[in-house]
């Protein structure tokens, strides 16, 4: 019964398998959700604080970067098996995987223009700020147009 | 028919309501177009003219004409439960429950509005004009409910839609007529109910311009805006 034993095992390997990378697409889901959250927030802040009569040269700079770090895992945070197949709740589309140079360049995008925020931030000049930042902005909706779910 | 002698015609809608009406049945198809073309800009500017426009509403609804207030129109569950159950009413305005309907909609087109001003868009690009007082998670909400305010407020356009049909086809009452000329014939002798006065509207006007402009700006509170 060696053979019917190795298929148990075998088995018995697959479900673990199959429910390790189920819970590891939830947690990939959340994951890269916060860095996608995390890229909005330091919009939010960047968008707020160019409100203000002088915007704080400091805040710019630290939320610029927090945009351009996350920017740059966007890309690695979408493996095969993490999109609406796994069963896990995303606003990620099947496109994603189905035209994975065009996502791919998308991504590149976003890093590009938030490169250029960061840049900006580092002069301090608002208006510079403001333009990149709407490239920014401009990535993010290029790239939701094609790939992600509406709420 | 009755004779001339008994039936009459008196002034039921006064301007201010008119205007505010025939402005959110412009607005509404106006605001859910601009928001799906992604013309944003356009979508709260037209915002921005709805909130003047349910604000001034809103007042003339306590100190605007007797049949524009909601003293006179919201009246409580025995009174809408008997016109249900086709009890006679002699009112002249908004009937029973027609009354709850006006208030169902200037109640969501609120709700609209406040989660409208606060609420962004997933890009980071576009946000209502205070979205500076509520925290990322907050505005992420508001966009959810905003959209289903819209499907909400569509439902209860639908009701209003037909209601009217219901009432020039199966009722014979023709209401989208006084709506346009502020005037409506009645079969019985009725007394004119008491008109406001036109400055009490401007004043009204006037301050609900100023309170959306206001909005606008960010609604700043101190000196630094």
């Amino acid at each position: 019964m060696k053979l019917l034993g190795k298929f148990v095992v075998g088995g018995a390997l697959a479900l673990v398998a199959g429910v390790a990378v189920a819970a590891d697409a939830g947690a990939l889901v959340k994951a890269r959700e916060d860095n996608f959250k995390g890229m909005g927030k330091a919009m939010k802040a960047i968008g707020e604080e160019l409100k203000a009569p002088a915007p704080a040269a400091a805040v710019l700079k630290t939320n610029a970067a927090t945009i351009a770090q996350n920017a740059h895992r966007v890309a690695g945070m979408f493996p095969k098996g993490s999109g609406p197949e796994s069963g896990v709740k995303t606003h990620a589309l099947p496109a994603i995987w189905e035209k994975p140079a065009d996502f791919r360049k998308r991504a590149d995008d976003l890093v590009a223009a938030a490169e250029g925020l960061k840049l900006a931030a580092g002069t301090g000049n608002p208006a510079a700020v403001r333009e990149a930042q709407m490239k920014v902005g401009g990535t993010c909706k290029a790239c939701h147009q094609d790939f992600k779910a509406r709420d | 028919m009755p004779d001339s002698a008994a039936s009459s015609r008196i002034q039921l809608w006064d301007w201010p309501v008119r205007l505010s009406h025939w402005g959110f049945a412009a607005l509404v198809p106006a605001l859910w177009l601009s928001a799906e073309a992604g013309r944003m800009d356009l979508h709260k500017q037209l915002g921005l003219v709805m909130l003047a426009l349910v604000v001034f509403r809103l007042g003339w609804g306590l100190v605007g004409s007797t049949p524009a207030r909601f003293a006179s129109f919201l009246s409580g569950p025995r009174r809408v439960l008997a016109y249900l159950r086709g009890g006679t009413w002699s009112g002249i305005g908004h009937n029973p429950l027609g009354g709850w309907s006006v208030a169902a909609l200037l109640a969501m087109l609120s709700a609209q509005l406040s989660l409208g001003l606060i609420c962004e868009d997933s890009d980071g690009l576009e946000s209502g004009p205070l979205n500076h007082y509520v925290s990322y998670d907050t505005a992420a909400l508001a966009r959810a409910g905003h959209e289903l305010g819209f499907d909400l407020l569509a439902v209860l356009v639908g009701v209003h839609l037909a209601a009217i049909a219901w009432y020039r086809f199966r009722r014979r009452e023709d209401l989208v007529t006084p709506m346009l000329t502020g005037r409506r014939r009645f079969a019985h002798r009725v007394a004119q109910p008491q008109m406001a006065p036109a400055w009490r509207a401007v004043v009204l006007a006037a301050l609900a311009g100023a309170l959306a402009w206001w909005v606008g700006q960010g609604a700043p509170l101190g000196a630094a805006a």
